[in-house]
């Protein structure tokens, strides 16, 4: 099915492209011709059964997995033409991550955890640490700045995580099952405050998720099954 | 357009009670219908020409095969079979292909007209109105997809499509109101969720199916 | 004890049950464990090596007669070198069909007839060996079996050569004799008692670290276990059965290791030491010490490790910050062993131990254990202070204030091998100066000098001829040597020479035949007896019958000269005697040689002179001008020496592996998180520093404390031989580059892992 018309905000611009994607590991076709374009400013859900390949299509997407065949495209630039630095960078600066757990750094405070992304791309620290406070706060969780991930709950680590991903500005928020290992009141709440983030910022975001109520939070939804994928067309 | 389409065959509305329902009602997706609602919605009109795509056949064989298929619970009526089969006639979705010796109505064949094609596979491209009970519709319509060789699982496609498109507007709405508005809204939305799970695990036993009612 | 049973039963199967982590977890703990029993088997083994050698060297001892009946052998023995490699034979005679047969042999070989070594045979086979086969023109009739070598790459040889003199000193008329106990000098003693301690101890400080592999996982698995309600006892039993469970593994693969390794060991020579492989037996007392001692260390370390789960098994499954660690028991083991050594000051001191070898022994353990001990407690305290710095920085600053132990326990091993290190090397510096108590002068590689036996002058003359044809020999002079003796106790040397033999000896203002010198070296003191001209003095001959009196010669007037200025090599004063002047002076034969001056550059000079006086067999030896032989004690120190450095050497390696291993662990255990890190697009390099940083701010600390308690173990030690405290900055400075070397060796070595670590597969959930 192609897509029909889009009800994102910015209608004109494809700024992430994968197209015909091929993805195998080992045997296994992960993904078998799955595609999916993003345009600047929307939030896309990727959704579909366990080992269908959403994950797979989401890291094709990033730049962390390269795939066997087909193109992925970020502002025209394809990315398995950039080095691994290049590629490194890109993800630094113009991707967000928050996945369902595990990835905040266990040794850092929240503060640090999200200071981390900006100090990698050389802010110095009082800068850097002042803007991941003004995240902590817009993601209400300010008051567990000097914890560490460890003693913070599920919910409070997933805000921080999102916090992390928004700090540098990102044009793209990648999000695997990010409400995933919460409840139903602390995930829609991450949701929210996710999805309000980005749209402030004009941010794009893939959102890799089989919970129908967190896909609720899209603009559109891409279906992938047996690695193939299909953008769904809303019905208006 | 496919709200002409659709028939409500919901017995008993409870009038709503709360306020804030009022707001929901608007969409279409009353959350104070459930109680009450017991008949499945569906399109008996556009099963029997789905039947029909198959080949010519009578009223009585057209009964029999409908329930075969959908009607477990619930067989048609003959009248119910011929009132429907005389409006398709009269829209131009069917004609008489031949009557037999002896007269009456059991005796006439009817075929499906192109137009009556068209009709079906407009029918089967055009998602329900996300609303309670669907599945008999949804069942009914990815049945007469694999029967007649279509793909089922884009009928299962456009119809998730419709159910997103409905969380997503009552995600909205839930983000803007009150408390209450929140709560109705979630009730609404598990609901909604629920079906959409249905429709992921039909898509996902669908070769199951077709070799179940091809067999 | 059948509950005891089923608690340790259920370690094993909790160490198991985690699928394919458990197994890479064991296999690690048991490479760990495995190298660490396979280098305490070869340790332990090193008491066999040196008894075996002992007993085949004293059943190798020949038992002479004066008065022999029935048949006998002669034997002369000989020695040469070959590219520094040194040749040991025996050329023999046997008067009979009943003549002793030397061990390792099948029988006398007869004239013409050689046996060599198995390596000897080897180095002649080989192209290498292409130079040295010229002075091997006899007949091959077998290789020399293990009854007649020290070590498989001995350099031996038996040769028949029938003109050997019928001399009643050497005849042998039997092998073998008593092993002699060798007494060691109390000095040698201890450093033999330092080694062995400075080398084993890290190994079962890494056999410990090894047992405490992927220690946070297992943490939380067994504050799982407590939480759900088992008692701290049996937590500690499920623990020590998880630990017994990768002490027996490590038994195993090191058993392995060990026989897998002694396979080979015949090939090898580790610097110049090298064993039979029937020699490289554990005794069964240690090897019985090391399967019961293993085993039990692992269970220890780890019970003693789990002490925070088991008290607060909540903030181990929730990862809180671990409670500060406290300092007053981790300096016991420093001060216990500092006291132990300070009891002992000066008894090593003397020509007899007058100490306690055991207390001596336990001090220095003592002080070792308590680097690894004292350790974490000042790597938490030292960075518990640091702060900011770069991102690479901070992560590791931050893992290593939250979880220090991991990081403290992998340098612990190293430091202990360091302050060990440090001592030894401080020990076997005081030591030499000891020992060695003169300088060994450099030889002169542009002279060598060829002593012959049993040669006239004029077969010396011969000989001198036949040197001078040879290439890239540029003078032949030939000399004799005469002692003479002034007095009851007054010796001094003569050489006769000519004039140009003496120019390569000494400065000469001008030299005519007839003429007499006498060199010394340096200023003459007054004290030093000096010789009178027109002084009578007897000359002493080798050949002189017993008893007949010794003939008399008259100093002749001589002039005093100098030796060259450039010359550093060591010069005996003496009488320099041109030959018109030695008329009446007599002469032994075997007191000819020749002086032969040569270019040393052209490569193999000295073979091609040893060559050149191949046909002469045993009646030619050459030395570089100015070699010495050392003394005894002077080769104990050296072989001493020898056998710890590369028992350094084997330990470092050790440490290296082991510190391998732990910093996979280390990869393994932070898949997540660094998988996270690398996918949100932090460089790989700025994981791979952050890495580095934390394994080189532990190090450093552990470098620290290393050459502190490294340095007061030294000056203890010290202390107890009776020598000035010196530390050898310079070895210090060595080891702890090395140690700093071996850290960024094995950061780069786990750069890989880290790579596959922070593959999109490390993203997936578990």
């Amino acid at each position: 099915m192609t897509s029909g018309p889009m009800s994102g905000p910015d209608q004109t611009r494809v700024l992430l492209e994968a197209v015909d994607l091929h993805k195998s590991f080992g045997p296994t076709p992960a993904l078998d011709g799955a595609g999916l374009g993003v345009r600047a400013g929307e939030v896309v859900a990727v959704m579909g059964p366990s080992g269908s390949g959403k994950s797979t299509l989401l890291h094709c997407l990033a730049g962390i997995l390269t795939p066997d065949k087909g193109t992925v495209r970020y502002r025209d630039v394809e990315l398995s033409a950039m080095g691994d630095g290049a590629r490194s960078e890109l993800r630094r600066t113009d991707f967000g991550f928050v996945f369902q757990f595990g990835q905040l750094v266990p040794e850092l405070s929240c503060l640090e955890n999200v200071a981390l992304p900006l100090r990698l791309g050389s802010v110095k620290r009082k800068e850097a640490e002042s803007r991941a406070r003004e995240w902590l706060e817009r993601l209400e969780v300010a008051d567990v700045a000097d914890k560490r991930p460890g003693e913070t709950s599920g919910g409070q680590g997933q805000r921080v995580a999102v916090a992390r991903a928004l700090v540098t500005g990102p044009r793209v928020v990648f999000a695997d099952e990010p409400t995933g290992a919460l409840d139903s009141l602390n995930g829609e709440r991450v949701m929210q405050l996710l999805v309000t983030a980005a749209k402030e910022t004009n941010a794009a975001v893939v959102l890799v998720t089989h919970e129908p109520r967190v896909a609720a939070y899209s603009d559109r939804e891409v279906v992938v099954r047996d690695g193939k994928s299909r953008e769904m067309e809303p019905v208006t | 357009m496919w709200r002409s389409n659709r028939q409500t065959s919901t017995i008993g509305y409870s009038p709503c009670p709360v306020g804030p329902a009022a707001l929901l009602r608007r969409s279409g997706y009353e959350p104070c219908v459930y109680p009450v609602c017991i008949v499945p919605g569906m399109s008996i009109g556009h099963t029997l020409l789905g039947l029909l795509e198959k080949g010519p056949r009578h009223g009585y064989d057209l009964k029999k095969a409908y329930d075969e298929r959908f009607g477990q619970d619930r067989p048609l009526h003959y009248g119910q079979v011929y009132t429907t089969l005389s409006r398709l006639l009269r829209n131009g979705l069917v004609e008489e292909a031949g009557v037999e010796a002896g007269d009456g109505p059991e005796r006439k064949r009817y075929a499906i007209t192109d137009a009556g094609v068209t009709d079906v596979e407009h029918w089967l491209a055009t998602p329900e109105k996300p609303e309670p009970y669907l599945q008999n519709t949804l069942y009914t319509k990815v049945v007469l997809a694999l029967l007649s060789g279509r793909r089922a699982d884009d009928v299962l496609d456009v119809q998730r499509a419709a159910h997103l498109t409905m969380m997503r507007d009552l995600t909205k709405r839930k983000a803007d109101g009150d408390l209450a508005d929140q709560l109705i809204c979630d009730h609404a939305l598990f609901h909604l969720e629920a079906d959409l799970r249905w429709l992921e695990l039909t898509a996902a036993r669908l070769g199951k199916l077709k070799t179940a009612v091809t067999k | 004890m059948r509950l005891w049973f089923s608690d340790l039963a259920l370690g094993v199967r909790l160490a198991l049950g985690g699928g394919r982590t458990s197994w890479v977890r064991l296999a690690l703990t048991g490479a760990g464990i495995g190298i660490g029993v396979a280098v305490l088997l070869a340790a332990s083994s090193a008491t066999t090596v040196l008894s075996e050698r002992a007993e085949r060297q004293a059943a190798a001892e020949p038992v002479l007669s004066e008065t022999p009946s029935g048949d006998v052998l002669y034997a002369m023995f000989w020695d040469s070198d070959y590219r520094g490699q040194s040749i040991v034979g025996r050329f023999v005679r046997g008067t009979g069909p009943d003549a002793p047969v030397p061990p390792g042999l099948s029988r006398v070989p007869g004239d013409g007839e050689v046996f060599l070594s198995p390596a000897l045979a080897e180095l002649l086979a080989s192209p290498e060996g292409g130079l040295l086969r010229e002075r091997f023109p006899q007949r091959v009739i077998g290789t020399i079996g293990q009854a007649g070598l020290n070590a498989p790459n001995d350099l031996v040889f038996y040769a028949g050569d029938a003109t050997l003199a019928e001399d009643g000193l050497n005849a042998i008329t039997s092998y073998g004799g008593q092993v002699s106990e060798r007494v060691l000098e109390p000095v040698l003693l201890l450093l033999i008692m330092v080694g062995s301690v400075a080398l084993l101890f890290p190994v079962l400080v890494f056999v410990g670290v090894s047992t405490r592999l992927a220690g946070a996982e297992r943490d939380r698995r067994l504050a799982a276990l407590r939480l759900v309600g088992a008692g701290a006892q049996r937590v500690r039993r499920i623990a020590a059965g998880e630990a017994l469970l990768g002490a027996s593994v490590g038994l195993v693969v090191g058993a392995a290791l060990f026989f897998g390794a002694r396979l080979f060991v015949e090939e090898i020579a580790l610097l110049g030491i090298s064993v039979f492989v029937s020699d490289l037996t554990p005794s069964l007392t240690s090897a019985v010490l090391i399967v019961v001692l293993v085993p039990v260390l692992a269970v220890v370390t780890s019970v003693v490790a789990m002490r925070r789960t088991v008290v607060e098994p909540l903030g181990v499954v929730r990862r809180t910050k671990p409670v500060r660690r406290v300092l007053w028991w981790r300096v016991v083991p420093i001060v216990l062993g500092a006291l132990a050594l300070l009891t002992q000051a000066g008894a090593f001191g003397g020509e007899q131990v007058q100490g306690s070898d055991k207390i001596v022994i336990g001090g220095i353990i003592l002080l070792l254990l308590g680097i690894p001990v004292l350790l974490p407690w000042v790597v938490e305290r030292s960075v518990g202070r640091l702060r900011g710095g770069a991102p690479s920085w901070q992560l590791a600053i931050r893992r290593l204030q939250l979880e220090s132990g991991t990081a403290a326990r992998v340098v612990g091993g190293v430091a202990v091998v360091l302050a060990g290190g440090i001592a030894l090397q401080s020990v076997m510096a005081s030591a030499e100066t000891r020992i060695v108590d003169r300088p060994t002068p450099e030889a002169d590689k542009g002279r060598i000098v060829v002593g012959l036996q049993d040669s006239s002058p004029q077969e010396a003359e011969q000989i001198a001829a036949l040197l001078a044809r040879t290439a890239g020999v540029r003078e032949v002079h030939p000399m004799r040597g005469v002692t003479l003796r002034a007095g009851d106790d007054e010796y001094h040397m003569a050489t006769v020479g000519t004039c140009d033999a003496f120019r390569t000896l000494a400065v000469l203002p001008n030299c005519q035949d007839g003429n007499v010198f006498y060199l010394a070296a340096g200023p003459r003191r007054s004290d030093d007896a000096k010789l009178e001209a027109g002084q009578q003095i007897s000359v002493l001959l080798n050949s002189a019958e017993e008893g007949q009196g010794h003939p008399q010669w008259t100093v002749p007037a001589f002039t005093d000269v100098p030796p060259p200025d450039d010359d550093t090599s060591l010069f005996r004063t003496g009488l320099l005697v041109t030959p018109a002047a030695a008329r009446d002076l007599p002469v032994d034969l075997d007191s000819s040689s020749v002086h032969v001056k040569v270019d040393p550059d052209r490569p193999d000079i000295a073979e091609h002179v040893r060559n050149a006086l191949a046909p002469l067999t045993w009646r030619a030896h050459t030395a570089y001008f100015g070699e010495v032989d050392v003394a005894d004690r002077v080769k104990e120190f050296q072989s001493i020496r020898q056998a710890l450095l590369a028992g350094s050497l084997i330990t470092l390696l050790l440490a290296g592996a082991s510190l391998l291993v732990l910093a996979l662990e280390q990869v393994r255990e932070r898949r997540r998180p660094l998988a996270v890190l690398a996918a949100s697009g932090v460089p790989r390099g700025a994981l791979g520093r952050s890495l580095l940083w934390q394994n080189a701010v532990p190090l450093l600390l552990a470098l620290v404390v290393a050459v502190g308690v490294g340095g007061g173990l030294a000056a203890l030690l010290l202390r107890i031989i009776s020598q000035p405290i010196v530390l050898d900055w310079a070895g210090i400075g060595v080891l702890s580059g090395a140690a700093a070397l071996m850290v960024v060796v094995v950061t780069l070595l786990s750069l890989p892992s880290l790579r596959r670590a922070t593959g999109a597969l490390g993203l997936r959930s578990e």
